[in-house]
């Protein structure tokens, strides 16, 4: 089953953590966006593999945009 | 002669609204995985302690004779029950019959729950599905044109309105909740809906007509929708979470604004120090941190280590977290900035959660914690838009008209006007080391006021970090703890130790007789 992963927040993208094909565990880190001069982890909201990135390093990112897949199955 | 045929009939009548739409529509509504209002108030309330008022309510037909053929109960349940041993009005709309939209006896039952818990001043808890009025009017209208209330009648919105300052209301939506059950809903200090309820001022195919909007009830007013606008607190996972999240909203107030929250024995230790807390905040502040973690190192743990925090309204203005708590066995209102939602600036949202929660703490007496990491108000055209600065001076004035014991331990950041919604009148101010303050943060206020300065320097970037220390270290807490501004400047460990002990003194100051809470308009 494929899980969206979106940003509660409005932000851009400072550094992408996780690498497409990578298994993340519950609350690993996915991407890191800067908002508010601060640096705040989308992280992933159960186990999974990440199957897509749906954002790079820079992109403007907004409130509940998807910003990964992963494959929960 | 004897009464003997009409205390039976009386037996019978109750059997007949025990049946509440009948053996088909009960299983129905189970089939949807959901309970019946009956069931409902049974899993609410102690065992057998059920009272029920109006039970002889009800739409009666009789034959040519006279004779009783069917009796179809008032479809709104109401009664008083007990909840831990403690004495509440409870009631709630039968969904089996008509949908839970209102026959005339059920809305002559609903109506009086309110003006049951005015007049007993117990808690009051509303069980809610069902529709609002219907064009067709309410059964026995259906064939006289309507005529209204009577111009002498009081409004059913007057004691509506008047519980939320006299007692504790909460409330639940655990199906379709439209219309007038919708605003009932809603008129309460705390309210929970489950995954598939949904909450609609007008349904599907209303808002296709008039709007052209092609959309299901839950995309309408599902969870996803309300727990982030706002109009409800908390999401409940089953029917049964829903209402042991009511029990336990309830366990933190008082029966009603004439009385303080019981305080309750604890168990955990008041000198309890956390190492944890020591670093919890990074050193650099680009690196978020868990507000949520620093407040439950700080309030009491209950049995089996779990939390005395009970979070609410956590979807809505999520950079401010607001809930209810234990500290060394009192009742207590907990704010906090959250950094991981836009560093913790107060929004339009958060501003209208921190006033409604800050009156709800006054209304009922609880002590407020603040735990501060405030940048300020949220900057940008969203924030403009939303009107953002009349929304954070309304939460400001809340503040600063409590009447509340509070005190606030300054976690790091206050800047700015926001700040101001963090410290009640004559607070009680601890400061972490990682606190600072100023009229601005640092990395945003160089920049517009050395903008010169800076454009003018060889090397404007190394100036403007030049500036940035030198600014930094004048936003230091120290200098704050030598001039007596803040109370203690301390170590993060010693916070529980020094909350416990502080509000210890100030609930025992609270010698006058308790209240109901008003205050002026706002802005």
């Amino acid at each position: 089953m494929k899980v969206k992963v979106a940003s509660e927040i409005a932000g851009q993208v400072w550094k992408s953590v996780a690498r497409v094909g990578d298994d993340l565990a519950a609350d690993d880190v996915i991407i890191i966006l800067e908002s508010m001069k601060m640096e705040i982890p989308i992280l992933a909201p159960r186990a999974g593999k990440l199957i897509e990135l749906h954002v790079a390093e820079e992109d403007m990112v907004a409130e509940d945009q998807a910003i990964a897949t992963l494959d929960v199955s | 002669m004897s009464w003997e045929k009409d205390i039976d009939e009386i037996k019978r009548r109750r059997d007949l609204a025990k049946q509440q739409g009948g053996s088909a529509s009960v299983a129905r509504q189970h089939e949807k995985g959901r309970l019946t209002i009956r069931e409902r108030i049974d899993g609410l309330l102690d065992d057998g302690s059920f009272n029920e008022v109006g039970e002889g309510a009800g739409v009666p037909e009789y034959d040519d004779t006279g004779a009783l053929t069917d009796f179809q109960p008032a479809n709104f349940v109401l009664g008083f029950g007990d909840i831990d041993g403690r004495r509440v009005i409870v009631g709630g709309e039968d969904f089996t019959l008509k949908g839970g939209s209102p026959n005339p006896a059920g809305l002559r039952k609903s109506v009086y729950a309110e003006q049951l818990a005015l007049k007993y001043k117990v808690p009051l808890i509303r069980l809610h599905e069902g529709g609002g009025g219907s064009v067709g009017g309410t059964g026995q209208e259906k064939n006289r044109r309507p005529l209204g209330e009577p111009v002498f009648s009081t409004s059913r919105f007057v004691p509506l309105a008047e519980t939320l300052g006299h007692v504790p209301v909460a409330t639940a939506a655990l199906g379709p909740v439209a219309g007038l059950p919708a605003a009932r809903l809603v008129a309460s200090h705390f309210s929970v809906m489950t995954e598939d309820a949904a909450v609609l001022i007008a349904g599907p195919q209303v808002v296709k007509r008039a709007l052209g909007h092609d959309m299901t009830k839950e995309e309408l007013g599902g969870p996803q929708v309300h727990l982030k606008s706002g109009a409800i607190d908390n999401l409940a996972s089953s029917e049964e979470d829903a209402l042991n999240q009511i029990a336990r909203f309830l366990s933190y107030v008082p029966d009603n604004a004439w009385q303080r929250p019981a305080r309750k024995s604890c168990t955990d230790p008041i000198d309890r120090c956390e190492d944890a807390l020591a670093n919890i905040v990074p050193t650099e502040r680009r690196q978020p941190f868990q507000m949520r973690k620093v407040i439950t190192h700080v309030v009491d743990h209950e049995a089996e280590g779990a939390s005395s925090f009970f979070e609410m309204s956590r979807k809505f203005g999520p950079s401010l977290i607001t809930g209810l708590a234990r500290m060394n066995g009192h009742a207590v209102g907990v704010i906090g900035n959250d950094c991981m939602f836009y560093a913790g600036a107060m929004t339009a949202a958060a501003a209208q959660k921190l006033r409604r929660f800050i009156d709800f703490c006054n209304s009922f007496h609880l002590p407020v914690l603040s735990f501060v990491d405030e940048p300020g108000f949220m900057i940008g055209p969203d924030s403009e838009a939303a009107g953002t600065i009349r929304h954070g001076t309304a939460a400001i004035s809340a503040v600063l008209q409590s009447r509340v014991p509070w005190a606030s331990i300054q976690v790091q950041k206050a800047f700015g006007v926001a700040a101001q919604a963090h410290f009640g009148p004559d607070a009680y101010v601890l400061s972490w080391p990682s606190a600072a303050s100023g009229a601005l943060p640092v990395e945003g206020g160089v920049a517009v006021a050395f903008a010169r300065d800076i454009a003018a320097a060889d090397d404007p970037a190394a100036r403007q970090k030049e500036l940035e220390d030198m600014l930094a270290a004048s936003q230091s807490p120290f200098p704050r703890a030598e001039g007596f501004s803040v109370h203690e400047i301390i170590d993060p460990r010693e916070t529980r130790p020094k909350l416990a002990a502080w509000l210890d003194i100030a609930q025992a100051a609270q010698t006058d007789a308790p209240t109901p809470f008003s205050a002026t308009m706002r802005p």
